[in-house]
């Protein structure tokens, strides 16, 4: 049986599996067409129907529920995720995992579709080290520059947010995988 | 990390005593979209590689460690998975585990999801591709939320899987 403790595992593993089957294209179909749209669902309905209150709603208990260390910060023009833990990467790390060449684009491979539906754009850089932050706002409107300015938990300031071992990826009002900077 | 007594039969350890039960979402999504986009016998491929590759840490302690060693581990395995409830026995000829309640039907039930009408294949799929490196072969019977699952020596295996025996998941 495929479990779901080890999901993460069995998740990295998939994605190779499929890159190396079917192409890069396909992984990012599967990101956009399973996840977003079969298995997050009820994701896709609380942001829809509820904007930003509905994405503090989703990652509210999400996150909690899979040990993530995070914070956020919102106004009625922007959600703000700091990651400083990934629950998903970290389990990755911690049990020497590395099939695939990038884990870490599948989040923006479904929640950038699911946003762009939703009416949202994304600013998001990843280091592949469990650490990331995302900034969630109106499409066709400037990221605000209130949702970007640093504070105490901007996960860009900690000692290890870009170290060689950390190559950044950077999504700049983006909606697509294929949008890194 | 906390470790459990059982914790040493599986090859992945997290900080939390259970997984997400969430990510039976994207199990049974995964599963509906490989059938879909490419058809069963990518998805029968799909479920055999997992079996030889992803597993491979499992089934080379299976190898060495035989029956016990294939208790140790699923009893360890659904210890970690939320909401399952097993019995699992060693006899002489077999492990034998009792799945009252399935985690990954119950909780895909409660969430009101399509259930992939063939989810139940995939434990045979990967758990036999697993037990042959081993040396070891299953026979399934249920599915759709309770099931026996019997791991045997391939040489004293019974009649062949008969995929009939697997209920559909609904």
């Amino acid at each position: 049986m495929i479990g779901v403790y080890d999901f993460c595992g069995h998740y990295e593993w998939t994605f190779d599996w499929m890159q190396k089957h079917y192409g890069k294209e396909y992984l990012h179909r599967y990101f956009d067409e399973c996840i977003h749209q079969d298995a997050q669902t009820h994701a896709k309905k609380l942001i829809v129907e509820k904007g930003f209150e509905g994405m503090e709603e989703y990652w509210g208990h999400t996150l909690v529920d899979e040990g993530a260390k995070y914070t956020t910060r919102s106004s009625e023009d922007y959600f703000r995720i700091d990651m400083h833990d990934c629950p998903s990467k970290g389990f990755l790390i911690r049990n020497g995992l590395e099939q695939h060449e990038d884990y870490c684009d599948h989040c923006m491979g479904w929640i950038g579709p699911l946003m762009e539906d939703a009416g949202f754009s994304i600013s998001h850089e990843h280091n592949h080290r469990g650490q990331c932050w995302w900034v969630y706002h109106r499409k066709g409107e400037e990221t605000p520059s209130v949702a970007i300015e640093s504070d105490e938990n901007d996960v860009k300031t900690k000692a290890n947010w870009n170290t060689e071992e950390t190559p950044i990826d950077s999504f700049f009002q983006a909606n697509q995988i294929t949008d890194k900077a | 990390m906390e470790k459990n007594s059982e914790d040493d039969s599986v090859p992945y350890h997290d900080t939390k005593p259970a997984g997400y039960d969430g990510f039976y979402y994207a199990v049974n999504a995964t599963f509906r979209f490989i059938e879909k986009t490419k058809g069963r016998e990518a998805l029968l491929s799909y479920w055999q590689d997992h079996g030889t590759q992803y597993m491979s840490p499992v089934w080379e302690k299976w190898k060495e460690g035989g029956l016990k060693s294939i208790a140790d581990y699923w009893r360890a395995f659904f210890s970690h998975e939320p909401g399952a409830e097993v019995e699992v026995v060693q006899n002489e000829e077999c492990v034998d585990l009792s799945l009252s309640v399935c985690p990954a039907i119950k909780t895909l039930r409660e969430g009101k999801r399509e259930i992939f009408k063939d989810y139940c294949q995939h434990c045979y799929f990967v758990s036999e591709a697993a037990a042959k490196e081993a040396g070891f072969t299953v026979r399934i019977k249920g599915g759709n939320g309770s099931c026996h699952q019997a791991f045997y020596p391939i040489n004293s295996a019974p009649e062949p899987q008969n995929l009939k025996d697997i209920r559909s998941a609904q």
